[in-house]
């Protein structure tokens, strides 16, 4: 490799370690790279990919219709254990859907340069996540048909209000607060890359459909200049609600009375969790995107590296999260806790000898494997740059966040206060279906939302690059073609690895 | 009938330069085009202080308060019911929702406020659509442009800008 | 909303109601009613009460229109519950009394009727054999009355034919007999009863043909106990147990607890004696398989069933060591050969026996043999015990065992019957297999069958006849102390049924007459008063001071001795036994096909839909075998496929089976439930052998437990202590049950309203029947699941019986809880409703509005009891046009999705509150009680009124045994319990 010491080293001493973008870049071919694959004819492998999304689509709504003409008993569902999958997947997908936000909007406000290129990305995994979610709280209703409006205060003859003392009245707030406002924020963020692709547009009716998506927006310095700060006010809007909506999901737990889910330490918990969930979610999808649309110039290494960390620091807090429920059940001295907590490890002592040997205790242990153990590559340089190891261990993550859930929704309800009505839990065909089906989904809005949508926030990284040769210019970063060097080495390495 | 003269600049700088100039020399109906936002547009244009944070306040507050109004109402004064032993009126469990209708509120008034009433959105036709080559002013060039008087003649300004580093100019006319 | 004037409602301006959903009795309808004071104050306003009322007016009328379609009243008067004491109104609006007759006993009832239809049973008060209670099956039964299954069809060889055609063809084929050899051939085998009428009709016939035969049968007969007598006293004699004399009380194979007809005075008797104290009495138990009676007992010696006979004759050897009456048994104590543990057991028994002299008494039960009867009734005159009482045999035929029906399947053979009228309840399924009498019945020409159902019984006899069910038929019958009892009908039969005197007199010619004419000639004739007492009989439900006369026959000890010395007890025996209990539930297989008795948990094993071959752990271990494991059981028959399930308490080296399952008749729920232990019944050891083989089959079978969890992981919902304990630092342990829990928020404040409701639940007087169960799932339409159902753990019973068991697997002690909604003052269900659909009454209910629920049940998981109930599909979406007559118009038929739950019978308590406000007179005890009070046995449920200090409930509140469940979760709940204390011998201890 033609590669010399002197400026790998030169490199290294540089302020900002890898490069933002890789690779000589003016707003011509940011267009081109960015923008262009939309007037591509799709590629084999995304139509085959969609296949696989309708397919599963449609399993998801045999089993939604199923569930609504038969009943919740199609569900594993029992006494005790009335809440289930539907709510485990509900909880999953909103955690998911919580890195989008927070990329876009908490980055934002800190200035974080490195966001604008996954922004966009991540708000459209966070979008489609909360669609998946949002189709449980209504689906594991008895009566979803009355659940739909009477969730809603609307003034009814017979006088009776929602309850807003329950939680789950806060849940609905919350969620479709949740899902309204990224909508905007994300499609605020669009308006201008619509424009963009109206104007670059080949064909009448492509530069029809984006003129009107895009209100007709030109430009113009006075819609920039209201732009900016209506932009930056709803980041600011959004970052304490994308707080706010987990520490809601965790007050259905917290503010019951069942031995391990009545925990005060479960909103910044469930938080972390939800943030660590969604960055692995988003490494999930972005790795295999941002070599498929050749996006590696725009989501560098450098994006990737940070991510890890951010999953390593939520990491260690649900860690010391598990660490701290385990320890208070035994510090609090209620028994049912103590119970709770050992039942889950796994290893019952003390008057609970008697007790049988729980079934769900491998789901716990996994839980731990998954979101302690592995995360922990990320100690390393090497398991945060290695993008193979990045992305095995985002999936395994994500299993992990699922079994979390189940430990607390399932686990906590099977063995509760009277041992006489223990019972267990299996899931049906239907569940799974449900769990599978909004997964095939999910994937099927992103790949198309990946075809006829600009997947990175253009204009956003035309400013950043405009930025960023002013700074090269006044010599506080080193000179592009350096960077170019890396590019050819991080590929160089890829290809070692394969 | 409104009639306009389009320059085109290759970078931003020049565009920022060229606008202050014509405002200095007392130029009215400006306007800059740019694919992303352009540092020193605002006050070459002498844009005034946006009025979005004071609307997103006012609508913030005001979601907040409905919040928190509907829940005591209904649940302590319209029809009162014995919950559980809870006091009908307990402010704690009023404060999630309060938070998300008043966050709600606020963001639906600042994306459509600003969409139709700051930006004056959605609008599928102006005037300096007419320009073919304006398609460019959303991806990688930046545009001024500048309202002729009645019978003024389009070459003097077009000159002008051409002197300021425009690469190109056009005229347009169209109805606003 | 705008004031609805409503007819049916009615207000001062305007015309009453119509009369026809007022009147409380046939007389006030003579009378025409008065609509003054009828209805509660401000029925015209749309508020409160009054549009309750409205909804009841409303739905009584449907019900009315319902039940007019499909619905015939008798064409006699029958006449309502009339001489009832001031304000015992058990619920609204009409009550018969009747009876219902098992085993040839009565238990009186009085059945709810809402315009003929009727919906709920109930015990009579003043009948002696119900004493106001129920037991299971007398609450199920309302449920087989309208069961859709039941047979409606006479036929002959399956071709329909009507009761005239099989009058004329019997009456033909009876002259030939009866001229051919006196009716030699003719041969009748009947339910066992005692019915006065029946007692004519046979006797008429007997005169009419003097060679034909009678004979009652039923697989739960009582043949041993009158061996027994017969050794004993060298006649038959029927012995019955007056417990509330007996403060010591030893149970040998008897299970006095559980309500079989005729015991529920004893269980009452009972349990009057368990409060802690002095007057206490102590139970031992000595069984194979762990009884409700053992369950209860403060001791229990758990034996295989050959080891009763040298327990008992131990026993009478321990008493008679001392000399005195028994001093002849003395010598025969070593033949027993005990083990030491047992011994000990003994000796304690003995000495504490002997101790309370007349107070003690040693009860026999059904299944002990001959031997071990003779043994108690020797004790028990040795003892002079005055719980004992001795009387004439109550049954026409005193022996109803399998040995009379060997004679008769020989008879057959031989060729010698031409005609067989069969009565009894379904023998072809119950016999033991050795008779083939299936094949038996195949070669009479004759045989007339009549039953309830098509079932394997009428698959063999030419004729099938369908047979009423008691609330369809005019009848009689004596309660378990001979007392009269008389069943009247509350409709005319449903599916065109014949009664068993109909069928008996169709053998004298007058098969035409109504059972009505044929009860009212027989009583006319045999009693002098009976035209003006008529009246007053069918109304109280039975005759006064009918009663049998005590009798006091000579105890002959040398015979028993005798009978002893002969005995072969050789208690060590190899391998397995057999022990054969009929069913806590299904009884001997007649109620197989009533999905309540299907779904409600066995008191001990709480298996639902299934009968298993019940094991200890050690045997289990031994056979290397566990629950759910399907297994072969070989008896000198054709081997029978079980499944296992394992049972603390069980006695080792013993299988114990239960009678009634494996039906393959025509009942739709019966079918393919359980397994038919008949092929290891002999007829010599109906009750079971020696020498059971248990084969492993390598397959599973999944039983429906409804608590697969028997610890209490050292939480204690049940408090259950012994006395010294309990003297001891028992109280403070109680205490903690109770002490008020800190709380943020102001208790609301219930002074200001005239009711507070609440509960208390005595664990000393509880004997886990589970009669409440059936009770409550009668009153308040509880939905039925199926197995599968019951398998995921989505049972609907909003009571239920919770069992748990402590101590060692070998000898545990049992303690049952039921446990239902306690209504919490500060219930952790509401707050997180977040639609409304359950909240707090201004009387301290906890209620539930159904059609306000979206079903997030979010309640449920937030129930620290777990008594809320979820209908995951909807459960009553296939339930038959007659089943659905059987429902209670008060209580909402819950649909889909929807969240249910007790309610403290809240549909009684609005009842009760019309009533009082018509009376404008607070709402008196007695006359409001929920289903699962009324029904218990024990009496150990009250319900009531805290802010009355004269309400039993009020004072149980008070009293120093009462603590809340899960009292530190500062839920407050409205139902206490009474901490249950036991009575051991310090000797045992």
């Amino acid at each position: 490799m033609a590669v010399s010491a002197a400026t790998r080293l030169e490199a290294r001493r540089a302020l900002e370690p890898l490069p933002l973008l890789e690779g000589v870049q003016d707003d011509g071919t940011i267009n081109k790279t960015l923008l262009d694959y939309v007037w591509r004819k799709p590629g084999k492998g995304w139509l085959l990919l969609v296949g696989l999304g309708l397919a599963g689509t449609g399993l998801l709504t045999l089993a939604v219709v199923v569930t609504v003409a038969k009943g919740i008993g199609m569900w594993g569902n029992n006494i005790p254990v009335a809440w289930a999958f539907g709510i485990i997947n509900f909880v999953w997908w909103i955690g998911i859907g919580h890195a989008g936000t927070l990329i876009s909007a908490i980055l934002l406000l800190f200035q974080q340069k490195w966001r604008t290129s996954i922004n966009r990305f991540a708000e459209a995994m966070t979008l489609f996540a909360v669609l998946q979610a949002a189709l449980f709280p209504v689906l594991h209703t008895g009566r979803p048909w009355f659940a739909i409006y009477w969730l809603f205060p609307y003034p009814s003859t017979n006088r009776i209000w929602p309850q807003f003392k329950s939680p789950l009245m806060w849940d609905v707030f919350a969620v479709s607060t949740y899902f309204i406002t990224s909508l905007l924020f994300w499609y605020l963020g669009l308006i201008p890359d619509l424009a963009a692709l109206r104007d670059s547009s080949t064909s009448r009716w492509m530069r029809r459909i984006y003129g009107i998506l895009s209100f007709g927006w030109r430009g113009s310095a006075r819609h920039w200049h209201h732009y900016k700060i209506a932009y930056l006010l709803l980041a600011g809007l959004a970052t304490p609600l994308v707080l706010s909506v987990h520490t809601i999901v965790s007050y259905d737990f917290a503010v019951s009375v069942v031995p391990g889910w009545h925990e005060t330490i479960f909103p910044p918990y469930f938080v972390a969790g939800a943030v660590f969930s969604g960055f692995a979610m988003v490494m999930t999808l972005m790795v295999p995107a941002r070599r498929f649309l050749r996006l590696k110039h725009v989501v560098t290494a450098r994006h990737l590296e940070a991510m890890c960390k951010i999953m390593l620091a939520t990491s260690l807090i649900v860690g010391y999260g598990y660490l701290l429920e385990h320890f208070l059940s035994w510090y609090s001295g209620n028994p049912y806790d103590f119970y709770q907590y050992a039942n889950r490890r796994g290893i019952l002592y003390g008057p609970f000898k008697s007790a049988a040997q729980d079934p769900y205790i491998p789901i716990f242990w996994l839980m731990v494997f998954c979101n302690v153990v592995v995360p922990s590559i990320f100690w390393s340089k090497w398991g945060r740059t290695n993008v193979y190891v990045m992305w095995i261990a985002a999936i395994f993550i994500n299993i992990g966040m699922w079994c979390e859930r189940f430990v607390i929704v399932v686990i906590s309800l099977h063995r509760d206060y009277l041992p006489s009505n223990w019972a267990l839990y299996k899931p049906t065909w239907v569940d799974l279906s449900l769990l599978f089906g909004t997964i095939c989904f999910f994937s099927l809005l992103f790949l198309l939302f990946l075809k006829f949508l600009p997947a990175v926030a253009v204009q956003e990284v035309k400013e950043l690059r405009h930025e960023l040769q002013q700074a090269h210019e006044r010599h506080e970063i080193p000179d592009f073609s350096q960077e170019l060097v890396h590019v050819t080495e991080l590929e160089a390495g890829e290809e070692d690895k394969r | 009938m409104k009639r306009l003269v389009l320059a085109e600049f290759a970078e931003p700088e020049p565009m920022v330069e060229a606008a202050r100039k014509l405002r200095d020399s007392g130029r009215e109906g400006l306007d800059a085009y740019s694919p992303y936002p352009v540092h020193g547009i605002d006050d070459a244009l002498k844009l005034p202080r946006s009025k979005v944070p004071l609307v997103a306040l006012i609508a913030g507050l005001s979601g907040a308060a409905g919040g928190y109004v509907l829940q005591w109402w209904t649940n302590a004064v319209d029809y009162e019911l014995n919950v559980a032993n809870r006091p009908p009126h307990a402010w704690p469990t009023n404060i999630p929702v309060t938070f998300e209708s008043g966050v709600l509120l606020c963001a639906l008034t600042l994306f459509f406020g600003s969409l139709f009433y700051f930006f004056g959105l959605p609008r599928t036709y102006h005037p300096v659509f007419e320009a073919e080559e304006f398609r460019s002013a959303s991806l990688d060039k930046f545009w001024i442009s500048a309202e002729m008087k009645d019978g003024e003649d389009p070459r003097d300004l077009e000159r002008t800008l051409l002197e300021l580093g425009a690469r190109r100019v056009t005229h347009v006319e169209g109805e606003e | 909303m705008p004031s609805l004037k409503l007819p049916i409602v009615g207000s001062p301006g305007e015309q009453p109601a119509p009369p026809r959903t007022q009147w409380r009795s046939l007389e006030e309808r003579e009378r025409g009613f008065e609509p003054t004071g009828e209805f509660p104050p401000g029925a015209s306003e749309i508020g409160g009460t009054s549009r309750r009322e409205f909804v009841q007016l409303l739905g009584a009328s449907m019900a009315f229109a319902g039940a007019a379609g499909c619905l015939k009243q008798p064409s006699e008067q029958i006449l309502p519950y009339t001489r009832q004491p001031e304000e015992i109104v058990p619920g609204r609006p009409l009550h018969y009394a009747t009876a219902s007759t098992l085993g040839g006993r009565a238990t009186g009832l009085l059945i709810t009727a809402f315009e003929g239809r009727a919906t709920k049973v109930e015990g009579n008060p003043e009948h002696p054999s119900s004493l106001g209670a129920t037991g299971l099956f007398e609450q199920a039964s309302i449920l087989q009355l309208y069961d859709p299954n039941r047979a409606a069809v006479l036929q002959e060889k399956n071709r329909p034919r009507s009761w005239r055609e099989f009058l004329a063809a019997q009456n033909d084929r009876a002259n030939a007999l009866r001229a051919k050899d006196g009716g030699a051939g003719l041969r009748f085998l009947l339910e066992p009863g005692s019915s006065p009428l029946i007692g004519e009709l046979r006797a008429r016939i007997q005169r009419l043909f003097p060679n034909a035969r009678f004979r009652s049968y039923s697989a739960v007969s009582e043949d041993a106990a009158l061996q027994g007598a017969r050794l004993a006293f060298g006649g038959a004699v029927e012995t019955r147990f007056d417990l509330s004399k007996a403060r010591v009380i030893a149970c040998l194979e008897a299970d006095p607890l559980y309500p079989w007809p005729g015991s529920i005075p004893a269980m009452r008797a009972w349990a009057d004696k368990r409060e802690p104290g002095s007057g206490m009495n102590r139970l031992y138990a000595v069984e194979c398989a762990l009884s409700v009676t053992g369950m209860n007992a403060d001791h229990r010696l758990r034996i295989r069933p050959s080891q009763l006979a040298p327990v008992a004759l131990a026993l009478a050897a321990k008493l008679g060591a001392g000399g005195g009456a028994l001093a002849p048994f003395a010598a025969l104590g070593a033949k027993a050969r005990l083990e030491p543990r047992q011994q000990r057991f003994v000796d304690a028994l003995a000495r504490d026996l002997s101790r309370a002299g007349r107070q003690g008494v040693v009860m026999a039960g059904p299944r002990s043999p001959a031997l071990v009867h003779a043994l108690a009734h020797a004790i028990n005159s040795s003892l002079s015990s005055e719980a004992v009482r001795h009387q004439k045999p109550l049954l026409h035929d005193a022996e109803t065992g399998a040995e009379g029906l060997r004679e008769l399947a020989a008879e057959i053979r031989s060729g010698a019957v031409d005609t067989l009228v069969v009565t009894a309840a379904n023998p072809v399924h119950t016999a033991p297999y050795e008779l083939n009498l299936a094949k038996a019945l195949d070669a009479v020409p004759n045989a007339i069958y009549r039953g309830l159902y098509q079932d394997e019984t009428s698959q063999r006899c030419a004729w099938f006849v369908p047979a009423t069910h008691p609330l369809e038929e005019w009848g009689d019958a004596r309660a378990h102390d001979g007392t009269v009892t008389f069943l009247q009908p509350l409709v005319q039969p449903l599916f065109n049924g014949i009664t068993e005197a109909q069928v008996l007199a169709a053998f004298l010619g007058e098969g035409d007459k109504s059972p009505y004419s044929l009860l009212r000639e027989h009583w006319r004739s045999a009693r002098a008063d009976a035209e003006d007492a008529w009246e007053k009989w069918i109304s109280d439900g039975f005759i006064q001071g009918t009663a049998s006369a005590a009798e006091s026959p000579q105890l002959r000890v040398d015979a028993i001795a005798a009978a002893a010395q002969a005995a072969r007890l050789d208690a060590a025996a190899p391998g397995l036994e057999l022990n054969v209990v009929p069913d806590y539930r299904l009884y001997d297989g007649r109620f197989a096909n009533n999905v309540w008795l299907q779904e409600t948990p066995d008191p001990v094993t709480k298996l639902t839909w299934d009968n298993a071959a019940l094991l200890s752990p050690k045997t289990a271990r031994e056979l290397g075998v566990q629950t759910h494991d399907a297994v072969d059981l070989g008896l000198n028959g054709p081997p029978v496929h079980a499944a296992v399930l394992v049972v603390p308490g069980h006695a080792d080296g013993a299988v114990t089976v239960s009678l009634g399952y494996g039906r393959s008749g025509g009942e739709q729920n019966a079918g393919g439930v359980g397994f038919d232990v008949a092929p290891l019944r002999r007829a010599g050891a109906p009750w079971g052998d020696r020498g059971l083989t248990v084969t492993k089959l390598g397959r599973r079978h999944r039983l429906a437990i409804t608590q697969e969890h028997w610890s209490m992981e050292g939480r204690d919902p049940a408090l259950d202590m012994d006395l010294h304990e309990y003297e001891g630092h028992g109280r403070e342990r109680i205490e903690e049950g109770r002490v008020p829990v800190a709380t943020m928020h102001t208790p609301w404040d219930y002074s200001k309203v005239a009711y507070k409701w609440g509960m208390a639940i005595d664990l000393a007087r509880c004997t886990g029947c589970s009669a409440c169960m059936v009770a409550c799932q009668s009153e308040n339409n509880v939905p039925v699941v199926g197995k599968t159902n019951v398998e995921n753990s989505r049972e609907m019973h909003w009571l239920r019986l919770d069992r748990y068991f402590s101590g060692s697997e070998e000898e545990p002690r049992a303690t049952t809880q039921p446990m239902l909604c306690v209504h919490c003052e500060t219930a952790p269900c509401e707050y997180v409703c977040p639609v409304n659909a359950t909240v707090h009454s201004d009387e301290g209910l906890n209620e539930m509005v159904y059609n306000r629920c979206i079903g997030t049940r979010y309640c449920s998981n937030n129930c620290p009891y777990k008594v809320r109930r979820f209908n995951y599909f909807n459960y009553t979406y296939d339930v038959a046009d007659v089943e659905k007559l059987r429902m209670n118009p008060d209580v909402t038929v819950r649909s889909r999705g929807v969240m249910e739950k007790c309610t403290y019978c809240v549909q009684r308590i609005e009842r009760a509150r019309i009533d009082s406000r018509v009376q404008e007179r607070p709402i008196a005890e007695k006359e409001l009680q929920t289903a699962c009070q009324q029904a218990c046995p024990a009496h150990a449920i009250v319900f009531g009124n805290l802010h009355d200090r004269a309400h039993e409930v009020t004072r149980k509140h008070a009293d120093e045994r009462h603590y809340f469940v899960l009292n530190d979760l500062g839920t407050r709940p409205r139902t206490a319990y009474l901490a249950r204390v036991r009575n051991p011998n310090p000797e045992l201890t």
